[in-house]
């Protein structure tokens, strides 16, 4: 049966400098990245930001401009798609419509002209796998979103490449569906110990399923390391904005002369100097709170103050949106402990840990000190 | 792999060409014919016993459709692909004279004289032909052909009726007029012929003292005092109820069989359809009121020696063989040929046949038919004077003289040849221009980038590009390049854009008057709309019906329906045809059972259009009626739920949302539909004919008639070919505008 | 059930059936008149509404079925024959030749004279022949192809192609790139992805197409007429325009060939008439 690591050819990735340009458009403007071994490393970002077309390049479907691919010890940068050694699940599964499932997943053994006998196994071990038995005979139109997607899954995991690429798999399908495969696209990594390159636009599917995250931005890479790593320490504003649902609220404050306040109308909050450069008196800055890092100030002085409009109960939790010295804002409470507020109050809010962000309002960067 | 698969294909076509290989030790002669029936079984038989005479010779016979018969040669003998011997006409001698594709047959009546000469004294040529033959095939001074068969008209009596009617005297056509009281029966009337066609009234004409044509100089005579009162006689015999308006030949052989008329003026062609009534055939009478015979035209067919043979001497041995009496008795007995050949007649069954005997007779008082190049010409403006005089005997006069305009443009004298340097010089500069562009274009970095990146794609287009340019394209070209050029009968000269000016100006008659370029493109312009309106909007609703799951057998039903889309177009066009005839048509029988007097369709415009519209309706409505099914099925079934919601009714589901969704899926269909429509050339051809006098005629027909029927104008065609294709790409452009114009699908209204 | 689908009160219904079975007449009349002529004794048309042999008789097809030639050939048969090889081969070369142009026009959209060629492409269409007719034969004449099979066939095939390229760059069109990457990154190449992903997923496409190429070459005869000129070498519709002459037909005749000839045809027809509803639509007739 399936066991961790079924194959131990070495199938690490190693992108370095690729460009890429479309007429006048440059979609990747050097990429250079490490895909270790029996990795799941999730491309996020953005549409538009060139996640599709990055992944395309590895499987070979674009060929980039300059820059160099190695699979394993390999430079594949000019190979075919099909010497690669690869299998991708496409956003729209492309399943080949004019044969059924069980042709669908030998389709690339028999190109590869693989015995007969070896394709049956595979063929139900796969389905085993996934649950696809009883619907070996069906055409791919006589199936549900769901199970054209296991289909999909499943044609990849039969070919057993060196490396796995999804192009968001599950944008297709409904929100329930959608966290089961995520769950099962976990357990399967964690099954096979394959390496996959996953790409999607969805945080949630990013900061669940990375061993290693990649954020791009308009063709680079922003930032680039363990997913709770980057939510925790976002070099740049966009990072820090993309990652967490909901949105980390920004406001703009100015530093105090002691260099350690920041003020703005509704706003002051102390920091703890070592954490960030030094910061000037009068100095603009922009500062990122979360959510979920900001809690009602019920005994101490509060530190913010948030002119509540709406709010939204979760049931466990509850969202206030409001503003915030004119800013939007949204705060998380824990609707258990406390009364409510209602649209229409004022709400002092202090921090829950010492969790301020702080940006550079010119060029977005982080201003704090300790950025890997 | 593609390279592959053509390999294959072609391997196997050339293997399927195992016909083509011929032998060496034997001589082939090679002889075309159009004969059909008992005629082409008698040749059949005489070329089997002329093979035994000849033990090495082969004679290969190719028996052609008619309506491919004239461009076969045309088009296979100037390239010495031709037969060596072909039967035909002598009506058409003098067009293949003109255009070098036969040679005299002087050594053949030579031969044949000598043969049927024997040890007496040497015979002449009327000893041996008759001399009504011998008129036909003679021009400057040599035969052209050896005469074989003759064909007039004669009168057709029913033996019954006639016994019925007493046995009258038939010496004069007045005298049946005496039978108009229905003491025949009921419905029976004394004379049915094809009153509005000319060659059927050629003989009254003649015994008026006109003819059609002045042989001597070609003029068109069907105009003036004498062709007025012979159209005026006719008229009388319509009025006094003598013979019935309206009836074509089909309607007229139908009738006499049918025992519905005592007499028939008609031709050996009819035999075949009588089946096994008796009837008794006499030459045609006189008249009483000139106290001339109507003489008939008398149609000569010969054996005619083509240029570029490649066995010219077994080309005349066969052509004397045909002619030799023992032969023609065989073409008179097996093939019931009226043959030319005086001596076959002393056969004595022969000399006793009541069929070929009266034919021969008539023949021999008839006028061999005008060999002169416009006699051709002269029958569609003839035809057409004639059925408006006869439709409406006021105009008489106006009908007749119109005949005699619309023969003139026919004949007009060709433009004056100009010299080829100008189109030399403009298509030089046009071809060094185009050469410039493409030298600068090349020095471009970002147009030569964009050739690199398109490499791919010609590897996939280029066989198509070869294929398409080398047998569509260059043909066309050639074609175009034609309609600067003139002539008739394929004597082209370069007259520059003479063709067009004379198109565009309608010959200097007004702009809109009948059979103008405008005239017919109005028509054409009208025919088109009309079709698309209701091959749409039947294919439509039919698709809606259809796409209805409460409709129980709709399978069934869709299957009938597409049935009009599956049967080759021309067969259904000659069946609508028929169906439209007025004496015998199927529809005219519907109106009579609801009570509606018979209509002549192809009598007045509004009805022969009517009936090409009703033609090509049934031909082209199953088509949409797919292509909206498809469409149909591409429509999401809950924006109607959503419209209903919103308190939509039926009316507007289909107009908010059937409509604006189906459009992008139809006007495709719709546009190629409107490039197939405007050249729709089978059913105007085949159902109208271009009735009433040319009336329905479209811009393809009218091309079609100048490159065939009016003397091969092919230059002048051309040029029609070439604005039609003007016209279209001006047609498609606007369509174009109106699809890709702020007509966009709005439906998204839920 | 959605507002179409769902039955109206029976007087539509039977009001939608009366509409039917009206178009159904309309459609099916003249093809009886065919029948009951090709069945009839006599050679004629007969003035009646009702299409009906009045004497009822096999001899028009026997005649048309068993005409052998003078050489003792089972002419029929061999015609049958021809037409069958002729229109196949049509069918097959026309997809071969539009195929890849197709293909390219679909998934390279924007190469250099892709534009223009394909304007170029429907202007043939909407040049009538008659013009182009004695030119062809020259050529014809010129690369030797007269009066075989193979000339037919390549005429035919290269009449057909334009309409075909754009029948096939809609079908392709319609089918998502997705499918041909799919099958790369499974090991094929772009041939074997074209061959063994594009070409099926386009076959209810290709099937019309071929359907309308072979259709034009069976019933063709007036190029066949003129191109051929051994009677062996004939096709069905040429021999059935034999019963059509100067001054008279003979109809029965005419008739019966007619049914025999449209007989195949139509056979085809509803072969395929699931694809050709979704074949024409699916991008289908994109001009």
């Amino acid at each position: 049966m399936w066991q961790r690591g079924y194959h131990r050819a070495v199938s690490s990735l190693s992108l370095r400098g690729i460009r890429k340009t479309l007429g006048a458009n440059a979609i990747l403007k050097g990429i250079d990245l490490e895909v270790p071994d029996g990795s799941l490393t999730v491309l996020v970002g953005p549409s538009g930001c060139g996640k599709s077309t990055l992944l395309r390049t590895i499987a070979g479907l674009e060929s980039p401009d300059t820059g160099v691919i190695t699979l394993g010890d390999r430079d594949v940068t000019r190979a075919e798609p099909r010497d690669r050694d690869i299998a991708m699940v496409f956003q729209s599964y492309a399943l080949y419509p004019h044969l059924t499932v069980r042709e669908n997943l030998a389709f690339g053994l028999r190109l590869r002209k693989e015995p007969e006998k070896l394709i049956r196994a595979r063929i139900e071990e796969v389905s085993a796998m996934l649950g696809l038995d009883t619907l070996l005979d069906r055409l791919p139109r006589d199936m549900s979103g769901g199970q054209r997607q296991r289909v999909a899954m499943g044609r990849a995991i039969a070919r057993r490449p060196k490396l796995f690429l999804f192009d968001e798999p599950l944008s297709n399908l409904d929100a329930a569906l959608r966290n089961q495969v995520r769950v099962e696209i976990k357990k399967l990594h964690a099954t096979l110990g394959a390496t996959m390159i996953y790409v999607t636009h969805d945080q949630v599917e990013a900061m669940t399923l990375a061993d290693q995250l990649v954020v791009l931005s308009a063709g680079t890479i922003e930032q680039n390391g363990p997913p709770l790593t980057v939510y925790a320490q976002p070099v740049s504003r966009f990072v820090a904005e993309f990652l967490g649902s909901p949105s980390m609220n920004f406001l703009e404050a100015t530093v105090a002369k002691d260099t350690r306040t920041l003020r703005a109308e509704g706003l002051s909050l102390t920091l703890d100097p070592a954490r960030f450069v030094s910061l000037k008196p009068d100095q603009r800055v922009l500062v990122g709170l979360r959510p979920h890092d900001v809690q009602p100030a019920l005994d101490g002085p509060a530190m913010l103050t948030l002119a509540i409009d709406v709010v939204e109960a979760m049931g466990f939790e509850a969202f206030a949106h409001g503003h915030v010295a004119g800013s939007h804002f949204i705060a998380r409470l824990s609707s258990e402990a406390h009364a409510l507020p209602k649209p229409g109050d004022t709400l002092g809010l202090t921090l829950a840990d010492d969790r301020v962000y702080l940006f550079d309002p010119e060029s977005r960067r982080s201003l704090a000190r300790s950025v890997p | 792999m593609r390279a592959w698969l053509a390999c294959c294909v072609f391997a196997l076509l050339f293997f399927t060409q195992s016909h083509a290989s011929a032998q060496p030790t034997q001589r082939t002669v090679t002889l075309w014919h159009a004969y059909r029936g008992a005629e082409q079984q008698a040749l059949e038989q005489l070329i089997r016993s002329f093979e035994r005479t000849q033990p090495n010779v082969r004679v290969s016979v190719l028996a052609v459709p008619f309506d491919a018969y004239a461009s076969k040669l045309e088009a296979a003998i100037p390239r010495q692909n031709g037969p060596d011997l072909f039967l035909d006409a002598h009506e058409r001698v003098s067009s293949y004279r003109a255009r070098g594709l036969i040679v005299d047959s002087d050594a053949v009546l030579d031969l044949a004289r000598t043969e049927a000469s024997g040890a007496g004294a040497r015979l002449s040529a009327s000893d041996v032909f008759e001399q009504v033959s011998l008129d036909a095939f003679s021009a400057n001074s040599h035969v052209w052909g050896a005469p074989l068969a003759l064909k007039c008209l004669a009168l057709f009596v029913d033996e019954a009726l006639y016994v019925r009617a007493g046995s009258p005297p038939l010496d004069e056509l007045e005298s049946l007029s005496a039978f108009t009281d229905g003491r025949l029966g009921e419905g029976v009337v004394p004379l049915v012929y094809y009153a509005s066609n000319a060659y059927f009234h050629a003989p009254i004409l003649h015994a008026f003292g006109g003819s059609l044509l002045d042989p001597a100089d070609g003029r068109y005579a069907f105009v003036g005092e004498r062709a007025e009162r012979s159209v005026q006689f006719v008229t009388q015999l319509q009025r006094d109820h003598v013979t019935p308006q309206e009836l074509d030949g089909a309607a007229v052989s139908q009738m006499f069989r049918a025992g519905k008329s005592l007499a028939a003026i008609s031709g050996p062609w009819m035999l075949g359809e009588l089946g096994d009534r008796p009837v008794r055939i006499v030459a045609l009478p006189r008249l009483r009121q000139t106290g001339q015979p109507m003489r008939s035209f008398v149609t000569v067919e010969g054996a005619l020696l083509a240029q570029h043979a490649r066995e010219p001497a077994l080309a005349r041995a066969l052509a004397a063989f045909l002619v030799r009496a023992d032969a023609a008795q065989v073409r008179a007995r097996v093939g019931r040929q009226v043959v030319a050949t005086r001596a076959a007649w002393s056969d004595p069954a022969l000399a006793q046949d009541r069929t070929l005997q009266p034919f021969l007779r008539a023949a021999r008082v008839g006028l061999a038919m005008p060999t002169h190049s416009n006699m051709r010409l002269a029958f569609e403006p003839a035809n057409q004077a004639l059925r408006r005089a006869l439709r409406d005997p006021a105009a008489l006069r106006v009908a007749l003289e119109a005949g005699a305009r619309r023969f003139a443009v026919g004949t007009r004298p060709l433009p004056p040849a100009s010299n080829p340097l100008w189109l030399q010089l403009l298509l030089g500069s046009l071809a060094l221009t185009a050469i410039y562009r493409t030298v600068q274009r090349a020095r471009d970095p970002v147009f030569r980038q964009s050739v690199r990146a398109s490499r791919t794609a010609y590897a996939y287009v280029s066989h198509a590009v070869i294929v398409v340019g080398l047998l569509v394209v260059s043909p066309l070209v050639v074609g175009a390049l034609t309609s600067l050029y003139a002539g008739r009968d394929g004597a082209l000269s370069y007259v520059g854009t003479a063709n067009y000016r004379e198109i565009l100006t309608a010959q200097g008659a007004g702009l809109l008057s009948s059979g103008s370029f405008y005239a017919v493109l109005l028509v054409t312009v009208l025919w088109t709309l009309a079709n698309l309106v209701l091959h749409v909007s039947i294919g439509v609703i039919l698709a809606l019906l259809l796409s209805r799951t409460w409709l129980s057998l709709r399978g069934i039903y869709r299957v009938l329906l597409i049935v009009p889309w599956a049967v080759p177009s021309y067969v259904t066009a000659l069946s609508w045809k028929g169906m439209f005839q007025r004496q015998t048509g199927a529809i005219n029988a519907m109106l009579h059972m609801v009570g509606v007097e018979p209509v002549s369709w192809f009598a007045s415009f509004s009805t022969a259009f009517t009936a090409n519209v009703l033609t090509n309706t049934w031909l082209g409505f199953p088509f949409m009626m797919v292509v909206t099914l498809g469409a149909l099925a591409g429509i999401p079934q809950d924006l109607y739920e959503a419209a209903e919601v919103d308190g939509a009714s039926a009316w507007q589901q289909f107009w908010l949302i059937t409509v604006p969704l189906l459009k992008p899926s139809l006007l495709p269909a719709v546009a190629m539909g409107a490039v197939w429509t405007f050249n729709q050339f089978n059913v105007i051809y085949l159902v109208s004919g271009g009735e009433p006098d040319g009336g329905t005629e479209i811009l393809v027909t009218e091309a079609y008639r100048w490159a065939f029927t009016r003397q091969a104008q092919y230059g002048y065609a051309a040029a029609y070919a070439v604005l039609i294709f003007g016209v279209l790409v001006l047609l498609t452009r606007a369509l174009d505008r109106v699809t890709q114009g702020p007509a966009r699908p709005k439906g998204e209204n839920s | 059930m959605t507002p179409l689908q769902r039955p109206p009160p029976l007087p539509w219904r039977m009001a939608a059936h009366a509409a039917v079975i009206a178009a159904v007449g309309f459609a099916l009349y003249p093809v009886l008149w065919v029948v009951s002529l090709a069945l009839d004794g006599a050679q004629r048309p007969s003035g009646r509404a009702l299409p009906w042999p009045v004497a009822p008789s096999l001899d028009h097809f026997r005649a048309v079925l068993f005409a052998h030639s003078r050489e003792g050939t089972w002419l029929f048969a061999r015609q049958l024959t021809n037409s069958i090889v002729v229109s196949a081969m049509t069918a097959l070369t026309a997809i071969a030749i539009a195929t890849p142009a197709a293909y390219a026009l679909a998934r390279f959209p924007k190469f250099v004279g892709a534009q223009s060629g394909t304007k170029a492409l429907l202007a043939t269409q909407m040049f009538p022949g008659v013009a182009s007719a004695i030119p062809l034969y020259i050529l014809l004449d010129k690369l030797h192809l007269l009066d075989t099979q193979l000339g037919l066939i390549l005429v035919y095939a290269t009449t057909a192609v334009p309409f075909a390229i754009f029948q096939l760059r809609g079908a392709f069109e319609s089918i998502p790139k997705d499918l041909e990457e799919a099958a790369m990154v499974d090991g094929a190449t772009r041939l074997q992805a074209f061959v063994r992903v594009v070409l099926p997923a386009a076959r209810p496409a290709l099937a019309v197409t071929a359907l309308f190429a072979f259709m034009s070459a069976w019933n063709e005869f007036i190029l066949a007429a003129t191109f051929l000129s051994h009677e062996s070498a004939f096709t069905l519709p040429v021999a059935l325009q034999r019963h059509v002459g100067e001054y008279d037909a003979a109809w029965g005749r005419f008739a019966a060939g007619s049914i025999i000839v449209s007989l195949p045809v139509m056979a085809l027809f509803y072969a395929l008439q699931k694809n050709l509803v979704g074949g024409l639509t699916s991008g289908g007739v994109k001009g």
